[in-house]
């Protein structure tokens, strides 16, 4: 058994990122295994050894393997000493397993169809286009199979895409008015529900600047700004590799 | 506005969950039976974000000191939580696998169960009932989404690949839980694991015979979930006698991956 922690992930973002802060907030070092996403590094056999599903997230600790991003980050506050990011109070951890469960979801799939739609087909599709075939066959999720499928072949349809639309539109509208009420998302300090949501939100006054901006939404702009300025956030998108990771920077406060 | 009042359905699905969660911790909360296939929690229980929002549909509401609270197993957990109870492992890698438990259960049981459920007893409701009054039933929704889904389950016409989509996935929880259960709870220890399960998996006998035939584990664990003091007293709210036929719609079928 061992005790030091590894986590395979691709960037700080989505999913992956949601146990790279947290771990980075707990100061747990980690040994990192970047699994490249686009590549799909994700089905290949040294991976689906560590998680079948051929996901990723997935960390190992203590000889065990854990996976499901939202469920690592509880695991994680749980099983090591640094700050608690599970707040004490019953009806606030309520509000952080409420505003969890609402993102991952509800609001996070449709952000993750539109982004797919726009950055993952286009980033893959020009690829040989047997060599793509046999890629998504070897996908063991019968539904990730059919989301790769849409992505490459541009096959979303017009009406998915727009739920998707009004789904995020929506969810802006509640983080903002959850935001205007508390300095955090569930309660008054920070908490893995603040972890996940800006996993999910970095990108947002970039990916929907006609939703989220400085007139209408101002209490999200200063929570991404805020969890942007904390060291752990710093030091995990550091180890992004491509440049999606540098979308973060529009969240640099303007020099006073 | 102090105290604790819980808004329930029919002791079937989250409404089970949660009146039993109560009785296993002994929470003092005021008891308020509504008709969730009538719309009811869209009237009756003082209104929120988080219970038009709720991903579960159509589920129980737990009002604490004036504020309205939804999601069965969050609830679960928060009642337990609340009154130092131990419906919980302590231990954190324990307390994963009851989470991914839980997870599988949410994500991938109980919208199968719903679909299936509401179809065989909700869609004959709802197509008797006449335009107006269901118009109305509906305009008081604030989730756009679910109102849809009440709409999808009058109109009656559900694809036969989703149907047999839904029946795998209940097949498919049978299967995990006969691997799964050890002694006599799934994972050991008494969890909210067994209420969320029992709650989703007790009316799937009816309407999903097949699954639980050749699966004496699961069929074991029925009867004691049945004979549990805390499940039988939830039994007990029942107003029509009949709960495993009481269904409203629920979570939606995972629409991405
Ligand atoms: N619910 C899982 C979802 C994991 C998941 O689907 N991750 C995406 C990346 S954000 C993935 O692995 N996609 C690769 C693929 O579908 O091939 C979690 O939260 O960990």
């Amino acid at each position: 058994m061992s005790d030091e922690v590894t986590l395979f992930h691709w960037e700080p973002n989505a999913n992956s990122g949601k146990p790279m802060l947290a771990l980075a907030e707990k100061g747990v070092p980690f040994e990192s295994r970047y699994v490249d996403m686009l590549n799909f590094d994700q089905h290949k056999p040294d991976y689906l050894a560590i998680n079948p599903q051929g996901t990723i997230p997935a960390m190992l600790h203590g000889g065990r393997v854990l996976t499901e991003s939202t469920a690592i980050m509880e695991y994680v506050d749980a099983a090591f000493d640094g700050p608690a990011l599970m707040p004490p109070d019953p009806k606030d951890r309520w509000r952080v397993r409420w505003w969890m469960k609402f993102m991952d979801q509800w609001l996070a799939p449709s952000f993750s169809m539109i982004g797919w739609s726009i950055f993952v087909g286009p980033a893959v599709r020009r690829r040989d286009p047997q060599e793509l075939e046999a890629a998504i066959e070897r996908i063991p999720l019968p539904e990730r199979r059919t989301a790769w499928r849409k992505a490459i072949y541009n096959q979303f349809s017009e009406a998915e895409l727009a739920e998707s639309q009004r789904r995020v539109a929506i969810g802006i509208g509640l983080l903002e008015e959850a935001l205007s009420k508390r300095a955090w998302l569930a309660c008054d300090r920070y908490t893995l529900a603040d972890v996940n949501g800006f996993n999910l939100a970095y990108a947002l006054p970039l990916s929907q600047p006609h939703l989220s901006n400085e007139e209408k939404t101002p209490h999200i702009l200063e929570w991404l700004r805020r969890i942007y300025e904390r060291p752990a956030t710093r030091q995990t998108w550091a180890l992004g590799r491509t440049e999606m990771v540098k979308r973060v920077k529009i969240l640099e406060r303007e020099p006073q | 506005m102090m105290g604790t009042s819980l808004f329930h359905g029919e002791p079937n699905g989250p409404s089970l969950t949660v009146l039993a969660a109560c009785y296993e911790v002994g929470a003092e909360a005021e008891m308020i039976a509504i008709d969730l296939a009538a719309g009811e929690r869209h009237a009756v229980p003082p209104r929120r974000r988080e219970v038009e929002m709720s991903i579960e549909g159509e589920g129980p509401v737990l009002v604490v000191e004036g504020e309205p609270m939804a999601d069965s197993v969050f609830l679960a957990q928060y009642l337990d939580e609340a009154h130092g109870g131990s419906l919980q492992p302590a231990e954190p890698y324990a307390r994963w696998e009851m989470e991914m438990w839980c997870r599988f259960v949410i994500e991938r049981v109980a919208p199968a169960a719903s679909l299936l459920g509401a179809r065989a007893h909700l869609t004959p409701k709802l197509q008797a009932m006449d335009d107006v009054a269901f118009e109305q039933l509906v305009a008081a929704i604030g989730s756009a989404d679910l109102a849809e889904r009440w709409r999808t389950i009058r109109e009656g016409a559900f694809p036969e690949a989703q149907i047999e989509d839904s029946r795998g996935k209940i097949r498919l929880a049978v299967e995990r839980l006969e691997n799964r259960i050890d002694g006599d709870w799934i994972l050991g220890d008494f969890t909210i694991a067994d209420l969320e399960t029992y709650a989703w998996l007790a009316g799937m006998v009816a309407l999903v015979p097949e699954a639980f035939e050749n699966a004496p584990r699961t069929r074991a664990w029925l009867d004691r979930m049945a004979g549990r003091e805390s499940i039988r007293r939830a039994v007990a709210q029942s107003r029509t006698g009949d709960p495993l036929s009481a269904w409203a719609p629920g979570p939606e079928i995972n629409r991405w991956g």
